[in-house]
């Protein structure tokens, strides 16, 4: 017995004994984002590779330190960074101004360029931006791409469409649910290799870098990698990285030259104010406030009438449909709505190509109708037996009790649970930004990447929640005190 | 008088266990019949056997269209009190609201609650909601009326009012069945009694003379029950 307990203690101090001797580099980076950047390694899933592994290593071994992964969604890694999650992030992330501005950023370390990606049989109408007019074009939210085409939804009509990865922009390109992407070159040759029927045109549509970046006081860390990426450029250590990714070309030789020399390195453009952001992006608040608005309440009458129907069914139907009610009840209670939409929406792309906003509308609406119709069951089974015994003898049909008697009066039980769960949907609307559609949760997101902070978006966002949720709760309670059933 | 019910050797089984075991039981028009016994004797039980709302295993019922007065009323508790009279005349017989409303306002007014027209059901009393919906059962006319326990939700002085209602219904052409533990109301009121015990009739005829002087064990042990519970209140 004691033999074992020193045994433990000796494995547990084994265990720890690593972790004393050599300090570790906690590094961020999204795996999602895949290859040639960060993925799991397809021969081992536990170990990662790519271009962005490779460089965090040799950041980490320049430094003596032992390198270690900690995956955060690309979309939140710059906030990740500020809290001091890991220590440098590096996942494809680009030199933006904001970025700069909020955070300590290096040198730049590769050099991309935005290339506008289409269906073969398109390659020659569609030439450029312009030219997709009135058309929808996709790409990674929270980009210097998505930038490039909100200012291109100004200057050429085009339609934005924004993603939460950069593996269904190509797809649904495929598929023709959008008619154009524009991403960097490097996530655009990969799209190539694993969907035939694309074509990309060379020309860059604007030039970008990416870079490792540190939280903003921990400028010290960053002036080190600094150095070390330098000494890499120049060593041709991060040529060879790049070579065995197949992204090497000859746009990184030039990048190389001009980080020799630093003082050319300021010509970073001035970034506009807080106030000038805040200004331009309240407006696409509202909309996307509407659209969350619209969403939520075409979700709702969906799942009302269906859960109307499924509830009927279980309460009067036979026992094969109360059965197969059941079957579809639990299935859609017991299932993530995420995965449902998904299902819908990028599932169901072979049979059915529904369009975004229909997809999360009907994704929500019947996700929503399960619970729906157990509040509408649990309250038609509230109406007193003794009432609907009257209701037969008085002579009225099965259809002429449920509509007379029971229904109105369940409406009246199901009402309150019914604005909870409207509540719920409109903030549960949040999860359809998955499919494409930018509702409120998702505008924001974008607002606070764009300016490089979470606050103002973040309340701005709240604010507009609760001005949808709150009048509801007040017009439910007002109706439940109106309609108050005696207790039965 | 014609016979509106006439029910013979109606057997229902719960389980094992026999509800009714071979009731008879009959009503002229213009009778009130008091269905009495203890409780379990299975006169609820026939009274929704004869209504339709309860399958029977054995025996034949041959009724008029029936209206039923349930015990605690199922009034529709989201309608006022002349919308659930009104509602199966205009639904089912397909009469126009304007006279289902006025015959409904007449009924109301016939049994006193014409004032309480527009209450809603959880507004009014127990003995309002229960003449409510007697109003209710009559607005369709059935030749016989079914009432559980009437007097139970009512105190004495109405007691009397409502059997004066009940015998004046009779008189216009009903036959009324009612089931009552209340012995003394059956005695003041009833035309005929039937008593239960264990689903089977053990005794029935006059009410004068089968509550003064019982001969089966069942109905004295009733009376004496009966008797007890007045003491206590």
């Amino acid at each position: 017995m004691r033999t074992r307990l020193y045994l433990l203690v000796l494995l547990a101090l084994a265990a720890a004994a690593p972790l004393g001797a050599q300090q570790i580099l906690r590094w961020g980076g999204d795996a999602e984002g895949g290859a040639p950047f960060v993925e799991a390694d397809p021969r081992d899933p536990s170990k990662l590779v790519g271009f962005d592994v490779e460089i965090a290593e040799l950041i980490a071994g320049k430094l003596g330190r032992t390198p270690q992964f900690l995956q955060v969604q690309f979309t939140s890694l710059d906030q990740s960074a500020k809290r001091g999650d890991f220590e440098i992030g590096l996942s494809g992330i680009e030199d933006i101004p904001a970025r700069r501005q909020s955070l300590a950023a290096s040198i730049p370390y590769y050099e991309f360029r935005e290339v506008l990606t289409v269906r073969d049989g398109d390659r020659g109408r569609y030439r450029s931006l312009a030219d997709l007019k009135g058309k929808r074009v996709a790409t990674l939210g929270g980009t210097m791409a998505y930038d490039l085409l909100l200012d291109a939804e100004r200057t050429h009509g085009i339609t934005a469409v924004s993603y939460d990865d950069d593996v269904h922009p190509y797809s649904d390109l495929v598929l023709g649910r959008v008619d154009g992407v524009v991403l960097d070159n490097v996530l655009a040759d990969r799209a190539m290799r694993r969907n035939t029927g694309l074509f990309t045109h060379p020309d860059a549509l604007a030039v970008g870098h990416y870079i490792v970046i540190t939280a903003p006081e921990n400028t010290a860390l960053r002036d080190q990698v600094d150095r070390i990426l330098r000494d890499a450029m120049k060593d041709g250590t991060l040529e060879t990285i790049f070579r065995k990714w197949n992204v090497w070309n000859d746009d990184q030789l030039r990048l190389y030259e001009r980080a020799a020399n630093p003082q050319e390195q300021t010509a970073s453009t001035a970034a506009p104010s807080t106030g000038e952001l805040v200004a331009r992006y309240v407006p696409s608040l509202f909309r996307a406030a509407l659209i969350t608005l619209v969403l939520s309440f075409a979700a709702m009458a969906l799942a009302v009438a269906l859960g109307v129907l499924i509830a009927t069914g279980r309460v009067y139907g036979d026992r094969f449909s109360r059965l197969l009610l059941t079957i579809y009840v639990e299935v859609m209670r017991g299932t993530p709505v995420l995965l449902q939409l998904f299902v819908i929406y990028y599932g169901l792309a072979s049979v059915i190509r529904l369009p975004a906003f229909i997809a999360a509308l009907l994704g929500l609406g019947l996700n929503y109708a399960a619970y729906e119709s157990e509040i509408y069951r649990s309250a038609l089974e509230a109406v007193p037996r003794g009432q609907l015994d009257a209701a037969r003898i008085l002579g009225f049909t099965r259809m002429q009790t449920l509509r007379l008697v029971r229904a109105p009066q369940a409406f009246r039980l199901a009402l309150a649970p019914m604005t909870n769960d409207f509540v719920a949907l409109l903030k549960d609307s949040s999860l359809v930004s998955m499919l494409t559609v930018v509702e409120l949760t998702k505008q924001t997101q974008i607002f606070a990447t764009n300016i490089g902070s979470w606050v103002i978006p973040g309340l701005l966002c709240a604010l507009l929640y609760l001005a949808m949720s709150l009048p509801l709760g007040y017009l439910a309670r007002r109706l439940e005190e109106r309609w108050r059933m005696p207790t039965i | 008088m014609s016979r509106a019910l006439d029910a013979k050797g109606v057997r229902l089984k719960r389980g094992s266990r026999g509800i009714l075991r071979g009731v008879d039981l009959h009503a002229e028009t213009g009778e009130l019949v008091a269905l009495m016994g203890l409780s379990g004797s299975g006169k609820t039980t026939m009274l929704r056997v004869i209504a339709g709302l309860e399958p029977r295993d054995a025996g034949e019922v041959s009724a008029a269209k029936v209206g039923m007065v349930f015990q605690f009323h199922y009034l529709f508790e989201h309608l006022c009190a002349i919308d659930n009279v009104t509602l199966a005349p205009t639904q089912v017989l397909g009469v126009s609201m304007i006279d289902a409303r006025r015959r409904a306002l007449q009924l109301l007014d016939q049994l006193g609650v014409g004032h309480r027209a527009q209450a809603l059901p959880r507004e009014l009393s127990g003995g309002e909601a229960q003449r409510v919906a007697i109003a209710r059962a009559l607005a369709v006319d059935p030749p016989l009326l079914l009432l559980d326990e009437p007097t139970a939700s009512l105190d004495p002085a109405r007691r009397n009012d409502l059997g004066e209602a009940l015998l004046q219904l009779a008189k216009s052409g009903r036959a009324l069945v009612m089931t009552s533990h209340d012995d003394d109301f059956v005695r003041d009121f009833a035309t005929r009694v039937v008593v239960l015990a264990n689903g089977e009739v053990v005794e029935q005829g006059d009410p004068q003379r089968i509550l003064s002087s019982p001969q089966h064990p069942a109905t004295k042990e009733l009376l004496q029950l009966e008797r007890a519970r007045r003491g206590v209140q």
